[in-house]
């Protein structure tokens, strides 16, 4: 449901409209298997490709780097922008700043163009998962700034996680020196059993949700998020499996960047 | 020999960073453009529809460098009083500072909100609002088009007619039904239809650069010195449908007919791959 607030500045439709009643029930979840026929620690298949936003000839409004990433049905676009002149002259460390954007229909609902409260908790989040990576002393003065558009999304935890797997890649296309890159993945627990990256679909039906982002060479995690109820065991055998999950999400990543050198 | 090719190549990068109106300048003189294209060529158009699942239509345009994503969420409302039988279609350009850092995050910038405003305009012109009723006086479709960009390379407005164009003949309806009782709207999914659009529609951009040269299809480093710009928009009867100049630059008839009449050739161009 599509909350019309009135905005002189852009085109607006209804003050009221709704989503219709689909009478096509959705398949239920885990059901019998998974609805895309994954196992249950299996992570939909990745594409990425860094540079589609970069420029062609020397441009002072073209991003330094860029990336597009794929994870199954979910769509993420980043580019980066600096290191360039921060807004504190005297600082010592450069500064690292987000945005993060949903598509308006980039959701099964439709969202409203003005940026919720959801996506600013989002933008800060991804700051926290990606900063510790980047050596922001070697950037005295400047800023970094990473901006996220979601395309396509499925899945709320996963899609956080594929953009900050679409901001790393970026970030080393743009020549940012990092510590490690970061790669991130997420999982839901249906009953007792914990299902990696779940579609929006199979976290509907979830009762609990756990983001991971991680440092694989450096072996640190960046940024943890539990959501819902779980055990303390429960806890810390689902953060060793998406710890192993990320190192996987991390050696595709790895991989692809390596071949962009050669 | 490699090497003093290098130093040319970075040379010449110094110089468009440094100079980048001279170093246009430079190019047109000699009767050719920056990236090779002559006066009144235009770059290749690229259209992906449906790649969207989440929308009920959608298409990614490529014009040269220039990306746009559009995306139609459909939701039903009740039609306005005056007109029972219209729903309702609302256009949206959103240039994200992703695609450019001319752009602040944040509220529309005012090239967003004219965009915006003249694609509303346009769609108008070619999309039948009847097509979207539901149940007169009762329930009709409301449609939110948005057109994101991705990169922002100038021709912004030409990538986002075409996106639109795409995303409505893209755009299938699920088969709504009106419940009188309870006054609420089913849809089956299943039961989706195409709506088709009225008519295509094929814009075509032209720029006035450094007030003397008239080029097709100009990207962002030439938008930066063009003082006139003009968008003409044809149906796909060739008929004009949009003719719209600005800017403070001088174009006489004779130029603006020649404009119309290269528009009409890039019709074919868009044409063949809708």
């Amino acid at each position: 449901m599509a909350s019309n607030v009135f905005d002189r500045r852009r085109i607006n439709g209804p003050q009221r409209s709704v989503e219709p009643l689909y009478t096509a029930k959705a398949a239920e979840p885990f059901a019998n298997g998974r609805l895309d026929g994954r196992a249950l620690d299996q992570v939909r298949p990745i594409f990425i490709k860094t540079g589609p936003l970069d420029a062609q000839s020397p441009s002072a409004s073209a991003p330094s780097g860029s990336a597009y990433y794929e994870q199954g049905k979910i769509r993420v676009s980043c580019a980066i922008y600096g290191p360039r002149q921060g807004r504190q002259s005297n600082a010592r460390m450069g500064s690292f700043d987000c945005d993060f954007k949903y598509a308006p229909f980039s959701c099964s609902w439709r969202l409203s163009h003005i940026k919720s409260s959801d996506e600013k908790e989002i933008a800060l989040m991804l700051e926290h998962a990606i900063g510790p990576a980047i050596r922001l002393e070697a950037y005295p003065k400047a800023s970094i700034d990473a901006f996220v558009t979601v395309i396509e999304s499925d899945g709320k935890a996963a899609t956080i996680a594929a953009a900050i797997n679409c901001i790393s890649a970026a970030l080393a296309d743009a020549g940012i020196e990092l510590y490690d890159s970061v790669a991130a993945c997420s999982m839901s627990m249906y009953g007792t059993q914990w299902v990696s990256d779940c579609s929006q679909a199979e976290e509907n039906a979830s009762t609990c949700s756990l983001l991971v982002s991680r440092m694989p060479s450096v072996d640190e995690i960046t940024y943890l998020l539990q959501h819902g109820k779980t055990t303390p065991e429960m806890t810390t055998q689902a953060i060793q499996a998406c710890s192993n999950d990320c190192t996987r999400v991390y050696a595709v990543i790895c991989r692809y960047l390596q071949a962009t050198l050669e | 020999m490699a090497e003093s090719g290098q130093q040319v190549a970075c040379a010449m990068q110094t110089f468009e960073r440094l100079h980048p109106t001279e170093f246009q300048r430079r190019f047109l003189a000699q009767n050719t453009r920056h990236d090779g294209r002559e006066f009144m060529q235009f770059r290749p158009v690229q259209v992906v529809k449906g790649a969207i699942s989440t929308a009920q239509g959608s298409a990614t345009v490529r014009v040269g460098n220039t990306t746009v994503v559009c995306g139609i969420k459909a939701e039903v409302c009740e039609p306005d009083v005056k007109r029972p039988t219209e729903g309702y279609l609302a256009t949206n350009v959103e240039l994200s500072p992703m695609c450019s850092a001319q752009f602040r995050a944040g509220a529309p910038s005012e090239e967003a909100q004219v965009a915006s405003e003249h694609v509303h305009r346009l769609a108008g012109q070619m999309f039948d609002l009847t097509s979207l009723c539901i149940e007169s006086g009762r329930a009709v479709w409301s449609l939110a088009a948005d057109i994101v960009c991705i990169k922002h390379d100038g021709g912004i407005l030409d990538a986002a007619v075409v996106a639109l164009v795409a995303a409505l003949e893209d755009l299938r309806l699920p088969k709504a039904e009106l419940d009188l009782g309870t006054g609420m709207v089913s849809a089956d999914r299943t039961m989706a239809t195409h709506v088709g659009v009225g008519k295509r529609l094929f814009p075509a951009t032209f720029a006035l650069v450094d007030d003397a040269y008239v080029v097709a299809d100009a990207d962002d480093s030439e938008e930066r010195m063009a003082t006139a710009s003009l968008l003409v928009v044809h149906d796909d009867r060739g008929r004009l449908v949009n003719v719209w100049k600005r800017g403070g630059g001088m174009l006489s008839s004779e130029t603006i007919a020649r404009c119309v009449q290269r528009a009409r050739e890039r019709m074919t161009e868009i044409a063949q791959t809708l």
